[in-house]
């Protein structure tokens, strides 16, 4: 870790800030494993019949991500968002061709449809590497007048005065999946898990793979840049500092920036740096299958695993080979469906961005906006659970 | 200073080998250097990495060479790369039984009618090629974005064998592998060498990059081999898509972006001129391989942080072409016989291969290069 003095510093940041917003909610998570049956069903299925399955697995979901005090405030008085009339709304992606992205922008024309509203304009920049790409979408979503903004935010907090300039317009800007780090002109972020949990899933996934004796790790992330990506990095340098994971050696943390040839590199030149690694951990899904491939095509298998976050239909082909034993995802689909909900019950005025305000979102259920633990300002809606996904339930 | 042998044995170079040595000098001194901070660097498995990574842009750098030297730019290769990849990866997963020569010929068949969308446009259009190409680079990348709606064609759905493919090995020696995919490009390079130093399409190709005018005069029919440059260029990005696809595994719409820049790059510091009329496409291929040499290395250097390491592959790029630059410069000199060849001379002969020394490399070349590094890779 010595050799990226910024990485560690940003890091450390991340850790403390955790640290001061101390949150309870980190206990819920080592659970997360075992519910996974019903939801890997629900991950995967496509846009036609994603209704049905995940109806069931609602409850299962509710159950898992409502915490006792939040349970007490939705049982009284859950706003149930309905459909009054048709608004006009951006949904942005960090870009538009990452398939998870797409995925959201179903669960988003969904729920747009469910309320009888217009469908978002799904616009972004065609590369993730174009970090900053998103300000100028953002600044013609306002001058366009739209009613609500959704936006995945990938330019940190150099979005924030495009997103203020909506704010102080009148538009509700809701970030999803990945937020403005600062909370400033953001009136709420959906997260899809708990940051927290994100850290605790990935090293439990570590201590499965590496098994009891441990070993050598390397982390393959996205853009050094990424804020979520970042925040899970340093939740789970968090939980390994726990005696339970003294056995697990992370020794680096690389970039490839999300791009598949330069996520083969990065992977490749771990194998070749640390010698004894077990496991490449990548957080990210143009990481993951990057590297489960230069893994499986250098036939390294048996030597190094891969992990991480991964897009099931991405990574069946590795699970099953046993290159990449398992890995971790929650749904996109119900992502930007909840995205659009609370976008819609703000601009419809049902809802209010305030701390402890709870809503009904359709098919998903109750939920309630919270203060975020894990910045420090800013409102969030919890998601959640993680899908752990292993030869088992991966299809 | 005739007295060492070596050197009276440059002067019988021309100075394209000149510069093809050069280059080769500085992979080596790149290689010794950079042995000497990275653990295990001098390895078989280092060989193969950089062997299997530059294998894409190895054929673009080559495709890239033959439009430069006829005094154009294809910067459409990129998105020709995704565009290729995509639908030989599309047709694969549709078709799983077809044989892999079926794909590699339907990537090229897509790469060259690409190309043709652009030699068109350039050749019987008058449009210039910058503009021609920009345009299309943009066009062919929506197009796939379109086609694809976001859905990526997966390992999980391509035949065994692309996934194999990237490993495979025809001879190894001590951990260095002759792996497939380089062996093909190798064998596409050296086509394409001869093709060009010794074929008098090829021949023509430099006239027309060397002076227009004068190679009109000459009688060569400049508009349709200018034509050709483009299909043969699509072509080679036709077949870099499929490499593409059996290096990464998994396609997306964004496949392939940023590497138009990369394969200038290449052939820009592998001595072909943006001027045109000089340059080999063994120099591209050299220069594609000092590149990727030197972006390899770096990721395996631990004291070059993530958010440096682009600048210094620039500058270290910068520092490769200054240097090759004076090499060739001071080389040819001392062979005796540098200068002397007048590059319309040259030219309106249209078969001699042009004599002169490359036109000035260090103002062109190092601008290209490093403003490509510092972006992208």
């Amino acid at each position: 870790m010595k050799k990226y003095p910024l990485t560690k510093l940003l890091a450390l940041l991340a850790a403390l800030t955790l640290m001061v917003a101390a949150c309870g909610d980190s206990e819920e998570s080592t659970d997360a494993a075992e519910e996974t049956e019903d939801t890997a069903d629900a991950a995967e299925d496509t846009a036609e019949d994603a209704a049905d399955t995940t109806d069931d697995t609602t409850e299962d979901t509710m159950a898992e991500q409502e915490t006792e005090d939040s349970e007490a405030a939705a049982s009284g008085d859950a706003v149930a968002i309905s459909g009054t009339e048709s608004i006009t709304a951006t949904f942005l992606p960090k870009c538009t061709n990452i398939p998870v992205f797409p995925q959201a922008n179903d669960g988003a024309v969904e729920a747009a449809t469910e309320l009888g509203s217009e469908e978002a304009a799904f616009v972004g920049p065609a590369d993730c590497g174009d970090a900053t790409g998103q300000i100028e979408f953002m600044t013609n979503a306002v001058t366009q007048g739209v009613q609500a903004i959704m936006v995945s935010n990938n330019a940190g907090d150099e979005l924030a005065p495009s997103a203020q300039a909506a704010s102080d317009a009148g538009i509700p800007v809701v970030s999803w999946d990945s937020p403005i780090p600062s909370a400033e002109g953001e009136s709420v972020f959906v997260a899809q898990v708990d940051f927290d949990e994100t850290g605790q899933v990935m090293a439990d996934m570590a201590r499965n793979i590496l098994g009891d004796d441990g070993g050598q790790f390397a982390i393959l992330s996205a853009t050094p840049e990424a804020a979520n990506q970042n925040a899970w990095i340093a939740a789970m340098e968090e939980v390994l500092a726990v005696d339970d994971y003294a056995n697990l050696e992370l020794v680096d943390t690389v970039y490839g920036n999300d791009v598949a040839e330069d996520s083969v590199d990065q992977a490749l030149a771990l194998v070749d740096s640390y010698p004894d690694l077990e496991l490449i951990m990548a957080p990210t899904t143009v990481g993951i299958v990057a590297a489960a491939q230069a893994i499986t095509q250098e036939g390294l298998c048996d030597e190094v695993k891969v992990s991480g976050l991964g897009l099931p239909d991405e990574m069946r082909e590795y699970t099953l080979s046993g290159c990449a034993p398992e890995f971790a995802l929650w749904s996109f689909q119900d992502l930007g469906y909840l995205a659009y909900y609370v976008a819609y019950g703000l601009a419809t005025g049902q809802i209010e961005a305030v701390e402890g305000q709870s809503f009904t979102a359709g098919r998903m259920g109750d939920f309630t906006i919270e203060a975020d633990p894990t910045r420090d300002a800013g409102l969030r809606v919890l998601m959640g659970p993680f899908t752990v996904y292993n030869e088992s339930n991966v299809g | 200073m005739s007295s060492i042998p070596a050197l009276s044995a440059l002067r019988r170079l021309r100075p394209d080998r000149l510069k093809e040595l050069s280059l080769v000098a500085l992979i080596a001194l790149a290689v010794i250097i950079f042995g000497l901070v990275v653990d295990g660097y001098y390895s078989g498995r280092f060989f193969n990495r950089v062997t299997t990574s530059a294998v894409i842009v190895v054929i673009l750098a080559a495709a890239q060479a033959l439009v430069v030297i006829s005094r154009n730019v294809d910067l459409s290769v990129g998105s020709t790369v995704g565009v290729a990849a995509y639908l030989t990866a599309d047709f694969l997963q549709n078709n799983s039984g077809a044989h892999p020569l079926i794909a590699v010929l339907i990537a090229v068949a897509v790469g060259a009618a690409l190309g043709s969308i652009n030699g068109l446009l350039v050749a019987y259009g008058g449009v210039p090629a910058i503009i021609v190409t920009l345009g299309t680079l943009a066009l062919f990348r929506t197009l796939v974005s379109l086609y694809s709606d976001g859905a990526n064609v997966t390992a999980d759905s391509l035949p065994d064998w692309v996934i194999e493919l990237n490993g495979s090995t025809i001879v190894s020696a001590g951990g260095f592998d002759l792996r497939t995919t380089f062996a093909v490009a190798i064998v596409v390079i050296l086509g394409l060498q001869w093709l060009l130093a010794r074929m008098r399409w090829g021949r023509r190709l430099y006239a027309i990059g060397s002076n227009p005018d004068a190679a009109a005069q000459a009688g060569i029919p400049a508009r349709r081999l200018t034509m050709w440059s483009f299909v043969g260029s699509g072509a080679l990005a036709g077949l870099a898509g499929f490499m593409f696809m059996v290096r990464v595994g998994t396609v997306s719409a964004t496949a392939g972006s940023g590497l138009e820049l990369q394969s200038v790059a290449a052939a820009v510091v592998g001595g072909v001129s943006i001027l045109g009329g000089t340059g080999t496409v063994l120099g591209a291929f050299l220069g594609a391989i000092l590149i990727d040499t030197l972006r390899l290395s770096l990721v395996r250097v631990p004291q070059v942080s993530e958010f440096w390491r682009d600048a210094v592959l620039g500058v270290l790029v910068l520092i490769s072409v200054i240097t090759d630059s004076v090499l060739t410069r001071r080389l040819s000199r001392r062979a005796g016989s540098a200068g002397v060849g007048n590059r319309m001379e040259a030219s309106t002969q249209a078969v001699e291969p042009t004599a002169s020394t490359a036109p000035s490399p260090i103002t062109t070349p190092v601008g290209l290069a490093t403003r490509e590094e510092s972006i992208d890779v």
